[in-house]
């Protein structure tokens, strides 16, 4: 009955614009998983977006498919801000890919909701793997993919008003403390000492949960890391950490660094293409995020980057022949190179493109104190009570024990819904 | 005929409210014109020293792209506004002019279609496309979009009916003529600037979805010109200017055809139809 | 004036209104019925693939949205209430102001009406991203002319304080609503006839008590969809928000719109998503029976 009514609905309106000449579908709809040549199709998803992600991904695609008869790959591009609505929806009609590129802290969710199939099987270099990010592509011991590429933040500075302030450029050394006073001395003259991004999304969480980690706490004991909530708070007073952080997103706090408005910023490597490309004379150096206290081990920093997720399918092969390709280091080491990340193999990272280089080279050594988020299915409910707290303590809106007390509940409660 | 005095501070008057309206959109200019880094510099210059053209060249060389997604925004918005002023016209003459029990609820059922976010609707309409092989053809949206204008249009339009007065209809029906007719020939033109209206607003609203058009199509050939905004406002980081210079561009399609259809607003206004 | 309609007369009209009827059913009281039915059951990103976990739930997810631990709906709510009234009082009146200005003939106004409506033209993402930038307390276009022309000596932190983030998105919100507001009223002000005015003016009454007892009057109609619509489509907003402040700082902007599609999509709690939804759509339900009401009188006067 209702599909009747449908068919006769969109015959009229197929006439009414035939009529008109306006309008008309092209309605070439692609077959799904129907075979090419014979080739059987991988269609992957991904939200590449700029000219360089775009070229490595096609690059690679090329590759795969010129190296072997059995699969031919493609790739759709679906925007980063409706990227996991999209797999929503697609899980909901059946609409989905093959293999999924996508942010590795979002994985574990779709894990849960059953997106991605088993994959333990696959021949594939697991020990390789740096254990964090492999970390957020399994379940339960299983695996559903592996890591594409990982990143972590670290600390930029503006070497020019460092020199002018007289003060010695700020290295692993670095303590909470030391951070402060240089951060005081450089607020003058409209620029603030430091800022990051510390909007009310996970993108904000992934900048501001490294401090509750460095101060001694976690993602489930808030309580532990307060301190950090006592320095966010007194800096935001002092001046010297940018109180626009709030509603900063990452790209909010480069551009300020790069505008000269801030002279120390928290950023990935992400950030060094556009700073090469639109503030080329900018003097700035790179070092790891500075430490709770002379004793501390180096700060931790949170591990951002892509995995790939295989889509639960009766035929994975194709999927799983793709991310066998791109388990080969030299594979993951070109890709990475031209996507702007770091690869998630330990060997991999070694490459002296990023070694030799010593902007990437504290990266890499970021990289070595770096966790992930989470992981849990329930991490975005995490992420939203932990970012509110950051907020909270840098806009005074509660003293620092409140907002450790009030946060821990929160987290509690969420851990308790989890059942 | 008129004091020339009023007319002056009509003009005044008329000068500063543009003045403040135009506002946002010098900055959008501006900003447009402006680099990456003067953007952000403090204080901003409030015109760009360092002029570039830059953000619209890149419109301009991605041309292909910007053409592309014109003619799929125009296939879409002009596909659901048909669908919608077709629709709407007899739904709104037929709530205006006739009274029938469940008339009431009929404008309610209307006002009530419009009241949730399309963003909470895409998923029954994304697995309904699904089932009916929709997905990736231009009919998705346009389906879709046509949701946007019926009911705006349906309640736009009645009440331009019930402001034109009964007794043409009821003396186009005693000289004889069917409801239909009186509706054509004698109703329907005096509404035209109303028509026009609603037409005009079922194509904005179609012309400016992105949630629609970036969710069922994933071919991005097929994708409407909005759906640019994503080359501007990546991940990473916002391309201010781009953002800017891609606001001027996508609407200007829609400005030409504002400032046309205007005429026929205007002259509904100089005309005084009702008078006949 | 008579009611001469007969009943069979009255079924034409039916008929004229059954096509965009069955259409509308189709495409939006279907899903609206799915995200009706969803509410009460227990979706969320632990039972979504397991339909054998999902069971109804009655009234839970509405309960836990209103008194839950962070359940912020109550706060959402209030937030929307005072974002649409304070939106549509500003548009309404200087939308209306400029429907009076730009519906009389003078030099310009048709190309200053025509600027007007850019604003409403531009895609919401956009305009939202123009007035973020705007907004922004360092080096906001906003601070620095309001800095220069001394009404202020600190820059304001628009888009931080709660109450400044609420000032801002109406703002934005009342700059892309006026041009809605006052190509509607154009249009019902076309509808009076020429004659009236002038009758009016040969009577002597002067031009407030024409606008009293004339205009208003006769756009009465005009005006009630104006408000009911501007009403409807401010309270839905949410492209503009989620652009601007994605219902920060501290959830002081959260709307009821931004609060359901976070749930939905970034949460995966798609049946609390789908009662915060519902909840938007029942108060917009009764301002929809409160127009329905405001008919009965527009039916005498007409």
């Amino acid at each position: 009955m209702k599909k009747k009514l449908i068919s006769v609905l969109l015959g009229a309106v197929m006439a009414a614009s035939l009529l008109t000449g306006c309008g008309g579908g092209k309605d070439t709809q692609k077959s799904d998983g129907g075979s090419e040549g014979g080739k059987k199709e991988v269609v992957i998803w991904d939200y590449f977006e700029t000219d360089a992600q775009k070229k490595m991904i096609e690059d690679m695609i090329t590759d795969f498919n010129s190296k072997q008869d059995e699969f031919e790959a493609s790739h759709v591009y679906v925007p980063f801000s409706d990227y996991e609505k999209q797999l929503t929806l697609g899980m909901a009609s059946g609409e989905l890919p093959d293999l999924v590129i996508l942010d590795g802290c979002g994985m574990a969710s779709f894990i849960e909701m059953d997106l991605f199939g088993d994959v333990s099987d696959a021949k594939i270099n697991w020990d390789e793997y740096i254990p964090g990010p492999m970390e957020s592509t399994m379940a339960d011991g299983k695996h559903y993919g592996i890591p594409f590429a990982t990143n972590c933040t670290a600390l930029f500075y503006n070497k020019d008003m460092f020199d002018a302030a007289g003060l010695a450029y700020p290295d692993e050394n670095t303590t909470w403390d030391q951070f402060r006073e240089m951060a005081k001395t450089l607020t003058k003259d409209g620029v603030t000492g430091f800022g990051n991004a510390a909007t009310g999304t996970d993108e904000g969480t992934f900048q501001c949960l490294q401090w509750l980690y460095t101060a001694g706490g976690d993602y489930l004991n808030v309580k532990d890391g307060i301190d950090a909530y006592t320095l966010m708070q007194e800096m935001v007073a002092e001046g010297s950490w940018s109180k626009d952080s709030v509603n900063w997103t990452q790209s909010d706090g480069n551009n300020n660094f790069m505008a000269g408005n801030l002279a120390m910023q928290q950023n990935g490597p992400w950030q060094i293409p556009g700073i090469t490309k639109d503030a080329p004379e900018l003097n700035y150096g790179v070092t790891v995020l500075p430490k709770r206290d002379e004793n501390a081990e180096q700060a931790t920093s949170i591990l951002g980057g892509e995995n790939m997720g295989v889509v639960k399918k009766d035929d994975m092969s194709g999927a799983i022949a793709f991310m066998e390709y791109y388990d080969q280091t030299e594979v993951m080491v070109k890709a990475m190179k031209e996507y702007g990340s770091f690869p998630p193999k330990t060997e991999a990272a070694q490459d002296p493109y990023w070694l030799d280089d010593p902007i990437y080279s504290m990266f890499v050594k970021q990289l070595d104190t770096s966790i992930p988020r989470g992981p849990s299915a329930s991490w975005p409910e995490y992420s939203n009570v932990i970012q509110k707290g950051f907020q909270e303590a840098m806009t005074s809106a509660k003293t620092p024990d409140k907002v450790a007390e009030d946060t821990q509940e929160a987290v509690d409660a969420v851990t308790d819904s989890i059942k | 005929m008129k004091k020339k005095g009023s007319n002056i501070k009509l003009f005044i008057i008329g000068l500063i409210v543009f003045i403040i309206f135009i506002f946002p959109l010098y900055w959008m200019l501006v900003t447009a014109l402006k680099t990456q880094v003067e953007i952000f510099q403090i204080p901003t210059p409030l015109w760009p020293k360092d002029l570039t053209f830059d953000a619209f060249a890149a419109q301009l060389s991605v041309s292909g792209k910007t053409l592309q997604g014109f003619k799929n925004s125009l296939i879409i918005a002009c596909g659901s506004t048909i669908i919608a002023t077709v629709l709407a016209i007899p739904a709104a003459y037929g709530l205006a002019r006739f009274r029938f029990s469940g008339r009431k609820v009929l404008i309610l059922y209307f006002l009530m279609t419009q009241m949730l976010p399309s963003t909470l609707l895409l998923t029954s309409l994304y697995i309904m496309f699904s089932k009916a092989g929709l997905l990736n053809t231009y009919w998705a949206p346009i389906l879709a979009d046509a949701t946007l204008g019926i009911p705006f249009s349906i309640i736009i339009l009645r009440t331009y009916f019930l402001s034109i007065p009964k007794e043409l209809d009821e003396a186009a029906r005693i000289d004889g003529c069917s409801s239909v007719t009186s509706f054509t020939k004698v109703i329907f033109p005096i509404a035209k600037p109303g028509v026009i209206v609603a037409a005009v607003f079922s194509f904005v609203y179609a012309w400016g979805d992105l949630i629609y058009g970036i969710t069922f199509i994933t071919d991005p050939n097929m994708r409407p010109i909005t759906s640019s905004i994503y080359d501007y406002v990546q991940q990473y980081q916002t391309l201010w200017n781009s953002t800017m210079a891609f606001g001027i561009v996508a609407i200007f399609p829609v400005v030409l055809i504002f400032i046309f259809m205007q005429k026929y607003i205007v002259s509904g206004l100089t005309n005084g139809a009702v008078k006949a | 004036m008579k009611k001469k309609n007969s009943p069979a007369l009255g079924r034409v009209g039916l008929l004229f209104a059954l096509p965009a009827v069955l259409y509308m059913m189709i495409f939006v009281v279907y899903p609206m019925f799915q995200n009706f039915i969803l509410s009460f059951k227990n979706v969320d990103v632990y039972t979504f693939a397991n339909p054998a976990k999902q069971e109804a739930v009655g009234f839970a997810n509405y309960i836990e949205l209103f008194t839950g631990k962070d359940g912020i709906l109550g706060k959402a709510i209030i937030n929307t209430l005072i974002f649409t009234v304070v939106s549509i009082f500003f548009q309404f009146f200087i939308g209306f102001g400029l429907a009076l200005l730009f519906s009389k003939k003078f030099r310009g106004s048709a190309f200053f009406r025509g600027v007007t409506m850019i604003s409403w033209l531009l895609p919401v993402t956009v305009a939202g991203l123009l007035f973020k930038f705007m907004f922004a307390s360092k080096g906001g276009i906003v601070n620095q002319l309001f800095m220069s022309l001394h009404l202020i000596d600190q820059p304001l932190e628009w888009l931080l304080e709660p109450g400044l983030a609420m000032t801002a998105i109406v703002v934005a919100n009342i700059w892309i609503g006026i041009p809605f507001n006052m190509m509607l009223l154009i249009t019902g002000l076309t509808t009076i006839p020429e004659e009236i005015y002038e009758s009016s003016r040969l009577d002597g009454a002067s031009k407030i008590q024409t606008l009293f007892q004339i205009t208003i009057p006769m756009i009465k109609p005009a005006i009630m969809s104006v408000l009911t619509l501007g009403f409807v489509y401010t309270f839905k907003v949410f492209d503009l928000v989620w652009v601007m402040t994605k219902g920060g700082p501290i959830n002081a902007t959260e709307l009821v719109s931004t609060y359901a599609y976070q749930l939905s999509f970034e949460q995966f709690q798609f049946s609390k998503g789908a009662a915060a939804a519902n909840i938007l759509f029942l108060i917009l339900f009764a301002v929809g029976i409160f127009y329905i009401k405001l008919i009965n009188d527009e039916e005498e006067v007409m």
